[in-house]
This record gives structure tokens, C-alpha cells and sequence, in this order.
């Protein structure tokens, strides 16, 4: 394994601690992000993900745990000692310098000579394509442009690890998306850490190497983009992540890697063994709605078929998805794309056939 | 620069705060209680007092020796304090009266124009308060801009005499402080949501009850403090009864002003300062009971 | 427009007033305005009355102006009013920076409401409690500086005249400008150096202006403290008008008071811009 860029071991955040109202923010978080890794913290807003990127920053002090920095304790370092940068959550670009002072200012603080500071703005600028607007204001530039100064403000001191805040949250979503892609191209051109934070599960699934989803001060999940899509570890980051079908049972049989569950009062669903289940387990199956084929007769290329009805359609444009009624109070939700004439394959009350593989099901622990 | 500042913040804090603790603290906290102790004691008739303690400064508020050396009662004292509470009342309901629906019609005009009336407004505030007083008397005096033509014109014969009346002091301290009542409401008809009236009015009111059931009621904090800001300066004002009223209709502040300028009584004007003081401090909590009400009706809201 | 509000429309033919508009409104306003600014036309006006009475208007003429710029009793109370603004600006000013930013930036400690009260104190007091509380004061310990007491009281009460606009812009400025030079290795001093002052530039110039206004235009307090020798513009201006009304006043008064009207414009125009500067 690469040396580990940052070791989180254990940390905990506790704001206004001894007031009347302790903040949790941060509860005995561990992780590991390697050297040139794009990691993303993903979760819903007031989770801690920027408690835990201040923490990193060193804006605030851990009230527990430590932080390890190329295998170096880095409690007692300034923010201005860490060779970490941040490109804050508004950008915080100095609204009395230039676009070019801006950029500059991390390289004078650290005494750079005069015509490598001139040369690195430049390099720095043109790679984000700011070359033009140097001299400009800050609140002379758009969102994205702005976007790009800080990007290049926090890039040019060549910092080991980037900690990017939200940085898209503020741009429209046109442009959110080719900034998607230039960050992550920027990431592997500099092999800079980067540490991304984002509410945005999209933005965490197509920029990532590895994502960490947290909650309420917890860390839920580590794993790459399909690990987490797929592979779930419980019902709070599968439904977070995607959409998905949950169903409440009762494991009756297991039988080498075929779970068989009870749900609802008489129907049986048969799902993948995921881990250590035992028989009278209370579960929780889970199913991907692109993983449901619907078909007007029943199709037998899948392992399982049911019928069930058509009970509500939402039309989406390039697909619609449909709740399917399957009888003994549970519905299923699946998409079907519109047919090649644009009209829609199914309708309301239309009686049809539900098929998935037996791999497509899985079980959550409780 | 760092270096040589104390490491503690607690230290720096202290350090930083200093200067202004001893200007505001030696020259405007002691000054006052020495005060308050001068008016306890007996004045010294060449200015000055003399340490011996004594209440005589507020017994001359109601009581006077009378030839035979007899404490009667004075009204005199009395009536100055209730001319100065009388104007001051009078001269804030007219600054209300006359701001309040400019302040709203600011309101309603666009963000340019709103920033031009309001600088407007500001302008005569920050000028000199002696020379926008001394204008009213090239205005109300004997010859003066208002009489010069009704008498030119024969529709008076005789001088108004509107100088040296309460009613150029209320004229004069109404224009001395009527921008402080306009820029508070403003502060917080600005804030008002103009949905609310539509609502208002979306649920039958009449115009005048769009006014008093939702414009003023929401704007109520900003009345009081407008009204605050005007009483205050105008119960302890100095030029307006000084140069309008002509020495004659004496004011509290005119006369705290004399008893060190001529009458040399200090005790008499530290006591007089004292109960102009208190004045203030009552309107102050006043103020600040209404503020915590404001705060407590946003907060429930 | 509701449906309601198109019916009484129609019914009144007139076109009906927005919903919280008011007839009437936009005339009050206007004398308004009139009551505002007439007594400083009238002010104006005057002062280029050729005769020796202000009230006689005898023809126009700018002779009160020359005599007011030669005389050097007035030329000695400019000089004062200078020294005294210029002073007690300077020590106010910085005095109200560093307590606002300890006041503003310094976190929550005990005394913190107290040392701001103690701040907004010299605003609360009337001004004549003031000005006697001040003269009984330098009588007893016996302080006789001249212009020098003058100073000392225009400095107290000009501290929260520069403390609130400066006060104002640091609450308006988040600390994250001053995060991010932190992050990018600037030093404790450097980043006060480098980002805090020069954003918080144009609230201290608005302090200044405001302080430098108003002990300009001091005139009770000055009037109580200053002896014989430390006369203002304004402790002149009101020993004229007891000596009888001539033009001369106006003419003065007219200078002082454009002189107020620039300083405040300037100031307009400085808080005007920091506030667009601030949005991003
Ligand atoms: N300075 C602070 N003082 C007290 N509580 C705080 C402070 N900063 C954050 N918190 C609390 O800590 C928790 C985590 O906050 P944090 O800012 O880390 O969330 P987040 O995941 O970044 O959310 P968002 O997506 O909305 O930015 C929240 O409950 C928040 O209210
Ligand atoms: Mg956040």
C-alpha cells in the first residue's frame, strides 16, 4: 500500500464544548487517503464534512483523536505551517487584490523570488484558462471564473494536499459538470492529493477514487464509486447514493449464496447471501430500480419473474419510472425507456411482468 | 510587531482596550460622577464649590428663601423643566408626524432614488447645528424672511413676534433633530416585507388598516427609536432655546448652561444635570424594554 | 393584482394606487424636502446681502466674503477648528480600531457588553451634561492646556462616531478572507497586514470622516471646556451672532458648512463603494 498523504485516527469535534449546547460534529472518524488519491466526503448538509476538512486545514483543533499529515502529527502546526491548501466553500478571494495578487499572495508569504512568483501566476492562471483576466477584480468575475482564480490561488504553492469545500455548489449546472471533468483532469495531471467534500452524489460518483460517506458525525462507508453503488453496507448510504427499493423480511432459508427471505405476509423473495446471515434474521433486501426489467410478457432470461400493475408513472424525458404494484402491500419501482415512437411502453392498471437476477438482490443488515 | 505584543489573548485584549477605557473612562465617567458629587455640596460664590455637604442644589429646584428668609415655594425652576419636557414632547410628536411619511414614501421608491433621499436626509444632520438654528432666526425675525413680505404687502401691519416664543424653539429643535427620526423608521420600514401588505390587503383591509394593523405595528420598533433619538437631544438642548428662544424661555439645557456660564452655582447646574440625566436614562430603558419585545416577537414569529 | 384590485380599478376609472401606496405621499415629501433645505438656502442667500444688516436685502454682493476671509480673528478659530478635528480624529480613529477589532474579532470574553456600552457611552449623554461634566472635571484637577483640554474632549466624544462604521464593516467582513491567507502561509501579523486592514480601509476612513465632522462642528462643548484663546469656528460664529446679525455670519457659516457637505459626500461615496465592494 503507498504511504498514506493523510491518517485520520479516531477524530473527534466537539464545538462549544462545557456550554449549554455541545455540537457533535465529528465522532471518532478514522480514514486513510493515499498519496494521489481523489477522495470524496459525501453526505448530507450538516454531517461534519467541513469540520472534518477544517480540522485537516488546521482552522479548528481536534477534541479527540489525532491527524497524521505524511506520517506526521500536525496538531501543534499553524494553517500557515501546513503544506495544505483550500479552496473554500465561496472562494474567499481577496476582494482588494487582482486576480494575479491573488494567486500570488500564498507564493510571497512564502518568500519565493519575485520572477518565480511572476512565472508559477502565470503557469497557474493558464492552466486554469484565467490568463486573460489577470488583472481584474474579483467581483468583476462570474462564478466559474471565480471558481477558477481560487482553484489556482490554492493550486500554486504546489501544496501536497488539496481540500476543495463544495466548490461547484455555487455554479449553475451546465457549467458544474465541465468543471467536473477539468478537476479531475487537473487532479491527474499535478498528482496532487486532492480531498473533496460535496453533498452532491453525482459530483462523488464521476470525479472519485474513493468515496467516504458520512452521517451525523459518522463515517457510513469507504470504498470506490461502484463499491458504494453497488455494495452498500447498510440501508443509510444505499439510499443516499441512487435510488433504490427497500423491503422489510424475515431470512426463512439460506442455501449456499441464496438468502431466501419472507416479506410482507406470504410473499418469498430469493436474494444474494451478502455476509453472516442466520435464519430469523429481520432484514432489509435492497434492489437498484435499473436493475428491474418490465416486459408485457414474462421474460425468461431473468432468474426471477413476478406480475405486478402498474399503479403510478413519472415521465423523466429519457425514461420514466414506474411504481408496480406487486400485490400483499409491497410496490416495486423501476424505470422503462420511452419506445423509439416516444410514447411510453406502459400504461396505468396495465398488468406486466417484473424480472431480475437473483444477484440484483441483496440484503442489508439491520 | 507580533513580538513585542503579550502572548496572552486575554493580555492583548486589555492592552487594546486601554486607550479607550481611559479616554471614555477618565474624561467622561469620572467627570460625571464628580458631578454627581458637586451637586451635593455648597457652592462657592467666586465659582467652584465648597466641600461642605449639603442638598441645597435640590431644594432650590422647589424652594426658595423668601425676604424674611422663609423656605416658600418657587415655581419657577419647575416650570423650565416642564417647558423642557413640554417642547421636547412637542417637538418629537411634530418630528414623528412630519418623518414618518417620508420615511415611508423613501421606502417605496426605487434603490437609486431611495439612496438619494436619504442622503438628503442625512446631509442637514451632519451640518453645523448653530448655523442651521441661526437660519431660522434670518427666518423668523423681526424684518425676517416670513414678515418682510406680509408687511410689504399690507396683509399685517405689526411685527409677528414670532422670535423668542415656545413656538420657535419647537420649530427650531423640530429642525435641528428631524433627520434622527427619519433614518430609524426608514431602517426598519426598509425592512418591512411589502408582501405582507398585499396579504393584508388580499384579506379586505382599507388602506388605513393596511397602515395600523400592519405597517406600523411592524415598524413600531422604529418609531420608538426615532422618537428616542429625538427626545434625547432635545431635553438637553442648548442653541435652540439659546438663540430662538432669547435667553427668556429658558430650557434645562440652557439653564445648566448659565449656572456655570453666569450664575455661577455649580452645585445648582450639577444637580440640574443629574435630573437631566436621569431623563435620559429613563427613556433609555424605555427604549431598551421595547427593543427586547421586538426581539422576543421575531423570535416567536 | 388580485381580482378584487381590478374591479375597484375599473370602478374608480382613475388608475388604482399599488397596494401600500398612499396618495399624497410623494407632495408631503416634497415640502419636506422644502422645510429641510430652505432654511439653508435662505442661510445661503444672505450672505451675499451687500448690506450691513442680514435681514436688509439691499443687493447682491460678495464684500462679506472678502471681509470674512481678512479677518483674523476668524483665521486663528479655522486654525483651531483644524488642529482640534485633525487631532482628535487621528487619536479617536486609531483608538476605536483596535477596540473594534478586539471588540469585533476578539471572541467572547467577560466585559465585552460593558466595554461596548463604555464605548457608545459618549453618544448617550447629552451633549451639555457633558460639556459641564468635562469643565467641572479640568477645574478640579486643575488641567489648563488651552487648546489642549479642547483636544482631550473631542477625542472622547468623536471615539464612537469612528468605532461604528468600522465596527459595522468587520461584523459585514467574515473571517474567512483571513482563513484562507492563513492557509496560504501567511503569518499572524501578515495577514492583519495584508488582508484585514486593507478591507477594513474604507471603514476606517468613514470613521475618520464622521469624527473629523463632527468635532468640526462641535460647538457647546468646546464653548464650555475651551478657555480664551482655544475659540473654534463654530464658538466664533456663535460670539458674532451675539454681537449683532451681519452677513459676515452667513458668509462664514455658508464656507463651514459646503466644508461639512464635502467631507459627508466624500463619505457617502466611500461607504457606497465598500459596500458594492464587499457583495461576491
Ligand atoms: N463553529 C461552530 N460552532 C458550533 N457548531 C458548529 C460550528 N460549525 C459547525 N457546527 C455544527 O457542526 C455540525 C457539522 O457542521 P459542518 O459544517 O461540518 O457540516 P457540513 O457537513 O459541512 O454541512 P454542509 O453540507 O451544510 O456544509 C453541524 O451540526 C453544525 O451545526
Ligand atoms: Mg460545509
Amino acid at each position: 500500500m503507498p504511504a498514506a498523504s493523510i491518517d485520520v485516527r479516531g477524530v473527534s469535534k466537539i464545538y462549544n464544548p462545557g456550554s449549554q449546547q455541545p455540537v457533535k460534529a465529528l465522532d471518532t472518524v478514522s480514514l486513510s487517503i493515499a498519496d494521489n488519491e481523489f477522495f470524496t466526503l459525501l453526505g448530507p448538509s450538516g454531517c461534519g464534512k467541513t469540520t472534518l476538512l477544517r480540522l485537516i486545514a488546521g482552522f479548528e483543533q481536534v477534541s479527540g483523536g489525532e491527524i497524521l499529515l505524511f506520517g506526521e502529527e500536525i496538531a501543534h502546526l499553524q494553517p500557515s505551517q501546513r503544506s495544505v491548501n483550500t479552496v473554500f466553500q465561496h472562494y474567499a478571494l481577496f476582494p482588494h487584490m487582482s486576480v494575479a495578487e491573488n494567486v500570488g499572495f500564498g507564493l510571497e508569504r512564502l518568500k519565493k523570488p519575485k520572477d518565480e512568483v511572476v512565472s508559477t501566476v502565470k503557469r497557474m492562471l493558464s492552466l486554469v484558462k484565467m490568463d486573460h483576466l489577470a488583472d481584474r477584480r474579483p467581483s468583476q468575475l462570474s462564478g466559474g471564473q471565480q471558481q477558477r482564480v481560487a482553484l489556482a490561488r490554492a493550486l500554486a504553492p504546489s501544496p501536497k494536499v488539496l481540500l476543495l469545500d463544495e466548490p461547484l455548489s455555487a455554479l449553475d449546472l451546465k457549467l458544474r459538470q465541465t468543471m467536473r471533468e477539468e478537476l479531475k483532469q487537473l487532479q491527474r495531471e499535478t498528482g496532487i492529493t486532492f480531498v473533496f467534500v460535496t453533498h452532491d452524489q453525482d459530483e462523488a460518483l464521476a470525479m472519485s477514487d474513493r468515496i467516504a460517506v458520512m452521517s451525523e458525525g459518522h463515517i457510513q462507508q469507504i470504498g470506490s464509486p461502484t463499491e458504494i453503488y453497488e455494495h452498500p453496507v447498510n440501508q443509510f448510504v444505499a439510499d443516499f447514493i441512487g435510488d433504490s427499493n427497500f423491503l422489510d423480511g424475515e431470512i426463512i432459508a439460506i442455501e449456499d449464496d441464496i438468502v431466501t427471505c419472507k416479506i410482507g405476509s406470504e410473499s418469498v423473495f430469493e436474494a444474494e447471501n451478502s455476509g453472516n446471515h442466520a435464519v430469523g434474521d429481520q432484514v432489509t433486501l435492497f434492489l437498484r430500480p435499473e436493475k428491474i426489467s418490465l416486459t408485457h410478457s414474462t421474460d425468461e432470461s431473468t432468474d426471477n419473474h413476478r406480475r405486478g400493475k402498474v399503479s403510478n408513472i413519472v415521465y423523466l424525458g429519457n425514461e420514466a419510472a414506474y411504481t408496480v404494484d406487486m400485490g400483499d402491500g409491497i410496490s416495486l419501482m423501476a424505470q422503462a425507456r420511452p419506445k423509439e415512437d416516444g410514447n411510453l411502453p406502459f400504461a396505468i392498471d396495465d398488468d406486466i411482468a417484473v424480472g431480475y437476477s437473483n444477484r440484483a438482490l441483496r440484503v442489508l443488515a439491520k | 510587531m507580533s513580538k513585542w505584543l503579550p502572548k496572552s489573548a486575554a493580555a492583548r485584549r486589555w492592552l487594546g482596550l486601554t486607550p479607550a477605557y481611559v479616554m471614555i473612562g477618565i474624561f467622561m465617567l469620572v467627570p460625571i460622577s464628580i458631578m454627581a458629587v458637586y451637586s451635593f455640596l455648597e457652592p462657592n460664590p467666586y465659582g467652584g464649590v465648597l466641600p461642605e455637604p449639603s442638598v441645597a442644589a435640590y431644594v432650590k429646584l422647589f424652594l426658595e428663601y423668601d425676604l424674611e428668609d422663609n423656605l416658600v415655594f418657587n415655581p419657577g425652576y419647575i416650570n423650565i423643566i416642564f417647558r423642557s419636557f413640554q417642547l421636547s414632547i412637542m417637538a418629537t410628536v411634530i418630528c414623528l408626524v412630519m418623518g414618518f411619511p417620508v420615511a415611508y414614501y423613501i421606502t417605496l421608491q426605487p434603490e437609486n432614488k431611495r439612496n438619494i433621499y436619504i442622503y438628503l436626509i442625512t446631509i442637514p444632520f451632519w451640518t453645523n447645528l448653530l448655523i442651521r438654528t441661526f437660519a431660522w432666526i434670518i427666518i423668523l425675525g423681526r424684518g425676517g424672511v416670513i414678515e418682510t413680505p406680509l408687511l410689504n404687502l399690507g396683509i399685517i401691519d405689526d411685527s409677528l413676534k414670532m422670535m423668542y416664543t415656545d413656538g420657535a424653539i419647537a420649530i427650531g429643535l423640530t429642525y435641528s433633530y428631524l433627520p434622527l427620526m427619519v433614518l430609524p423608521i426608514y431602517a426598519s420600514l426598509e425592512k418591512l416585507d411589502f408582501r405582507l401588505l398585499e396579504a393584508a390587503s388580499d384579506l379586505y383591509s382599507s388602506r388605513f388598516q393596511i397602515m395600523t394593523k400592519v405597517v406600523i405595528p411592524l415598524c413600531k420598533p422604529g418609531i420608538v427609536a426615532g422618537c428616542i433619538l429625538v427626545f434625547i437631544p432635545c431635553i438637553g438642548a442648548f442653541i435652540a432655546p439659546n438663540l430662538l428662544g432669547g435667553g427668556k424661555k429658558l430650557m434645562l439645557g440652557s439653564l445648566v448652561q448659565f449656572q456655570f456660564a453666569s450664575a455661577r452655582n455649580w452645585p445648582f447646574g450639577s444637580a440640574l444635570s443629574m435630573l437631566l440625566l436621569s431623563a435620559v436614562v429613563v427613556a433609555l430603558i424605555f427604549y431598551a424594554r421595547s427593543a427586547r419585545k421586538k426581539e422576543y416577537i421575531q423570535g416567536t414569529a | 393584482m388580485t381580482e378584487r384590485d381590478l374591479k375597484s380599478s375599473n370602478m374608480a376609472k382613475a388608475k388604482a394606487l399599488p397596494v401600500g401606496h398612499y396618495r399624497g405621499l410623494g407632495v408631503w415629501n416634497f415640502f419636506f424636502m422644502v422645510f429641510l433645505y430652505a432654511p439653508i438656502a435662505v442661510l445661503i442667500f444672505y450672505s451675499f446681502n451687500a448690506n450691513r444688516m442680514v435681514i436688509n436685502w439691499t443687493g447682491f454682493g460678495v464684500e462679506w466674503y472678502i471681509k470674512a476671509f481678512n479677518n483674523e480673528d476668524i483665521q486663528d478659530a479655522v486654525w483651531n477648528s483644524l488642529i482640534v478635528a485633525f487631532v482628535a480624529t487621528g487619536v479617536a480613529t486609531t483608538i476605536a480600531t483596535i477596540g473594534a477589532l478586539i471588540l469585533a474579532r476578539g471572541g467572547n470574553f467577560k466585559g465585552k457588553t460593558a466595554s461596548l456600552g463604555l464605548m457608545m457611552l459618549p453618544l448617550m449623554v447629552p451633549e451639555i451634561v457633558t460639556a459641564v461634566a468635562v469643565l467641572i472635571f479640568f477645574a478640579t484637577i486643575g488641567l489648563n492646556w488651552g487648546l489642549g483640554n479642547v483636544i482631550i474632549a473631542h477625542i472622547t466624544f468623536c471615539i464612537p462616531f469612528a468605532f461604528m462604521p468600522i465596527r459595522a464593516r468587520l461584523e459585514g467582513m467574515d473571517t474567512t478572507m483571513e482563513q484562507a491567507a492563513r492557509d496560504l502561509y501567511a503569518s499572524e501579523w501578515e495577514t492583519f497586514r495584508y488582508i484585514t486592514v486593507p478591507m477594513l480601509m474604507p471603514g476606517i476612513v468613514a470613521g475618520a470622516m464622521l469624527s473629523f465632522v463632527i468635532s468640526l462642528d462641535d460647538f457647546i462643548i468646546t464653548l464650555m471646556v475651551g478657555g480664551a484663546g482655544s475659540t473654534t469656528l463654530p464658538v466664533y460664529i456663535y460670539s458674532m451672532i451675539r454681537r449683532g446679525l451681519t452677513p459676515e455670519i452667513n458668509a462664514v457659516s455658508t464656507l463651514l458648512l459646503l466644508f461639512s457637505v464635502a467631507i459627508v459626500t466624500a463619505y457617502w461615496f466611500v461607504s457606497k463603494k465598500s459596500n458594492t465592494k464587499t457583495v461576491h
